[in-house]
């Protein structure tokens, strides 16, 4: 159990709001409420800002395929053990 | 990357590539044999064919002395290193994350040569490391608040069966009590 509340989307200003619309269309899925990560990264817009920027830099294709590079990240999840 | 041979074979590439570090990153320089085996050079032979090198990387040369051995850990490195369903230019890209992430000096080395050797240049070398980094971040922030995983219906279920198997046979409904 997370060791904080998730606050779900309506909880949240609206400019971060339509952020989460636009983390849907990245995932390309219609989630319920935004994923835990996502709505974590907003509490500190400044750096949520920033750390997204950065990471859809480093997903976006170039010369590995997006794809390619969810399998990078997934093996790096799983050498870090990490369940989420 | 539906399916799921492809995750299976980047796990088992995953627990190789780990094996190979924890024994290459080790103090165990005094476990080589100063002349190895004929048994083992011939295996050694087969290593320096697969990566086009004059050396024999030290993850090989620790584990020499059983040349039975060596033959087997070579055998299941090169199956898990060739192209197959995943590119082996894909796999040194896993390969080289997992490195990083393990902090593996050997392998984070081998790995990013590999990668260049295969034709990887420095803007997907450092694609790969982007990537590396940022779900270095994102795991240590879902570890420290303990998030529970909600991703996992975006991908659908794989029902292919087992590499020479039989498919599962059609769900039929069960009826209904009266």
């Amino acid at each position: 159990m997370p060791t904080v509340r998730l606050r779900d989307a309506s909880e949240y200003p609206a400019p971060i709001q339509k952020l989460f619309e636009i983390a849907k269309a990245w995932f390309k899925y219609d989630f319920a409420q935004p994923p835990a990560m996502s709505r974590v990264m907003a509490w500190d817009p400044e750096l949520g800002a920033f750390h997204g920027r950065a990471m859809k830099r480093a997903m976006a294709p170039g010369e590995w395929s997006r794809a390619e590079k969810e399998m990078v990240a997934a093996v790096v999840s799983g050498v870090n053990a990490c369940a989420y | 990357m539906a399916e799921d041979a492809l995750w299976y074979e980047a796990a088992l590439l995953v627990g190789v590539t780990n094996a190979l570090n924890v024994v290459a990153d080790s103090p165990l320089e005094s476990l080589e044999p100063a002349r190895p085996s004929a048994e083992a050079q011939e295996v050694f032979a087969e290593i320096l064919a697969f990566y086009d090198r004059a050396d024999v990387p030290v993850a090989f040369r620790r584990v020499a002395a059983d040349p039975g051995y060596l033959a087997d850990l070579w055998g299941a490195t090169r199956r898990v290193f060739a192209d197959n369903r995943l590119t082996r230019r894909h796999k040194e890209a896993l390969a080289f994350a997992v490195s990083v992430t393990t902090r593996s000096s050997f392998g984070t080395t081998f790995h990013l040569g590999e990668m260049r050797r295969l034709g990887v240049g420095e803007r997907g070398a450092m694609e790969v490391l982007g990537v590396t980094q940022m779900f270095s971040s994102y795991t240590k922030i879902a570890d420290t608040l303990q998030l529970e995983p909600d991703m996992d219906g975006i991908a659908a279920v794989d029902p292919s069966p087992a590499p020479g198997g039989a498919p599962l046979p059609p769900r039929t409904a069960t009826p209904e009590a009266p």
